[in-house]
């Protein structure tokens, strides 16, 4: 255990990689199936199954609703969480751990908590639309995330430009808009995306906010799967791991996500 | 730093969380303690009169402290491996690490269910080298929860152990060889006490990303092996039974926080 790596060790990483990455080729391989049925290997190849996903109306609809809803509740989370995130690196105040602490509960509440108590008492309650259940649920979600992640770049940021800013004739409105947000947008960036793909792929929250009508795509997927046994959940999870990939890969060439996780 | 701060950058977050989140949330758990309007452990003691309820709990934590130990055994050889892999591979070996956490959980579960189903990869192989005759039932078994859980959470774990290693001076590990340490005396002395905290903080994750996990154990588990995330699904959508599923959202919040809190004490 010098300097090398010890043979044992590196075989563990080589069995972790592979049990981490094989389910992927896995997908990869069945997304591709033209089979009637799910089976792998799978015994003939083709697109049959990726062309079958545009034709249903229920993957269609609820692909819209999942944009929809994670573009929302990034916006409202960005909107509520980057005021939080400047004021928590830019001021000293008591009480500030608890804010904190609050601002956290939602990361270790669990999902499926936070569903059940917004559908038991406000969505039924007040009668109020499944929709607004479905938006407020994701985006009390998402304000961790982006409080963590602007004030993670916030950190990097000199406090004292803004207060140059100041001196030399900017109010703090204009100081904090001129000033500070183009120097944190690709933090910002950064906490945009993790909190659409937070979004994009939540389910426990959103397991009790959907109904006839108004429901995500994960929801529909799992809805789909215990009725049907064919091979399009597959496609349609490869067409999502690509799609992932993507959206990963280049936010990270432009920003560097992994900074934030 | 300045010393007055404006109330306004924090009171909307405050109040959406307080009003959407806190509040609800506690008149949820609240539920749980009231009987007929009367404050009361009625509805536990109910829900534990039923023999499956208590199996669904064992389970739960079975499971998840099984995922969490097997993870950490696997991982820590994995992550002094990774921590010295030469920085441009490195980086790649991070991104791959990473990139299952963005991808959707459903698709990383569907796997299993391609592999393990009755016409799926294991039961193929099983079949075709005459282990066994005809396809045997490999999902909705704990074995295919277990799994998926596992695949699930490990990157959380490896994460932090890696974050921990890369903390480790590389001239404590020579010193520890120099002084007469084998590799195993080298772990448990010396890797293992200052490296402690990521693992606690690992085992934290992956434990509780266990036993709130959702889609695993719906699609794995299906009505046969329930766990409590499922059975408070179940409770509420076929049962209608909002009593039980407070009870069950009172022990999945004391059972993460207790966790949470005990893995602490332990790393003081």
């Amino acid at each position: 255990m010098n300097n090398g790596i010890s043979r044992s060790a590196l075989c563990m990483l080589v069995l972790a990689l592979v049990f981490l990455l094989g389910p992927f080729v896995v997908i990869f391989v069945a997304g591709f199936s033209a089979d009637e049925t799910l089976a792998f290997p799978p015994k003939s190849y083709g697109l049959r199954w990726v062309v079958y996903l545009f034709t249903v109306e229920a993957f269609q609809r609820s692909f819209v609703t999942s944009l929809l809803v994670g573009a929302g509740s990034t916006v409202a989370a960005l909107a509520f969480g980057v005021p939080v995130a400047y004021a928590l690196s830019r001021f000293d105040f008591a009480g500030k751990d608890a804010i904190k602490s609050v601002l956290t509960l939602p990361l270790i509440v669990p999902g499926i908590i936070v569903g059940l108590a917004l559908l038991d008492l406000m969505v039924l309650a007040y009668a109020l639309p499944v929709t607004w259940g479905l938006l407020i649920g994701h985006t009390t979600l998402l304000v961790p995330y982006t409080v963590r992640v602007v004030s993670a770049s916030l950190a990097n940021l000199r406090s004292d430009i803004d207060d140059a800013a100041v001196t030399l004739g900017a109010t703090r409105l204009q100081a904090f808009f001129k000033v500070v947000l183009p120097n944190i947008r690709g933090g910002v960036a950064a906490a945009a995306v993790l909190a659409f793909i937070t979004s994009f792929n939540q389910v426990p929250v959103s397991l009790f906010l959907t109904g006839p009508g108004v429901s995500t795509l994960p929801i529909e997927m799992m809805a789909y799967m215990e009725t049907s046994y064919d091979p399009s959940i597959a496609a349609l999870s490869t067409l999502l791991v690509l799609f992932t990939i993507v959206l990963v890969a280049f936010t990270e060439k432009l920003l560097g996500i992994s900074k934030y996780v | 730093m300045r010393a007055r701060v404006p109330w306004w950058l924090l009171l909307p977050a405050l109040l959406l969380v307080g009003a959407f989140f806190v509040l609800p949330v506690l008149a949820l758990l609240a539920g749980a303690f009231k009987v007929d309007g009367v404050l009361g452990l009625g509805h536990f003691t109910a829900f534990f009169n039923e023999p499956l309820h208590a199996q669904v709990y064992w389970r739960t934590l079975r499971i998840a402290g099984l995922a969490t130990l097997v993870s950490a055994v696997v991982c820590y050889p994995a992550a002094m491996a990774m921590v010295k892999v030469p920085p441009p591979w490195r980086g790649l070996l991070t991104a791959l690490v990473i990139l299952p956490l963005m991808v959707s959980p459903i698709a990383r579960t569907y796997a299993w269910i391609v592999l393990l189903g009755r016409n799926g990869f294991a039961n193929t192989l099983l079949v075709g080298s005459g282990v066994i005759s005809e396809p045997t039932t490999l999902l909705f078994t704990e074995g295919a929860v277990f799994l998926g859980l596992l695949q699930l959470m490990m990157p959380l774990m490896m994460l932090s152990l890696v974050s921990a290693l890369e903390n480790l001076p590389a001239d404590v590990l020579a010193a520890a060889q120099t002084l007469g340490a084998n590799r195993w005396q080298t772990f448990t002395r010396v890797v293992l006490p200052l490296t402690q905290e990521g693992l606690i903080v690992g085992g934290t994750l992956v434990f509780t990303g266990c036993v709130t996990a959702y889609i695993t154990p719906a699609l794995l588990g299906g009505p046969k092996v329930l766990l409590l995330e499922t059975l408070l699904y179940q409770k509420v959508n076929v049962a209608g039974d909002i009593p039980a599923a407070s009870v069950i959202a009172v022990l999945l919040l004391v059972t993460t926080i207790a966790v949470n809190q005990a893995l602490k004490r332990v790393a003081r």
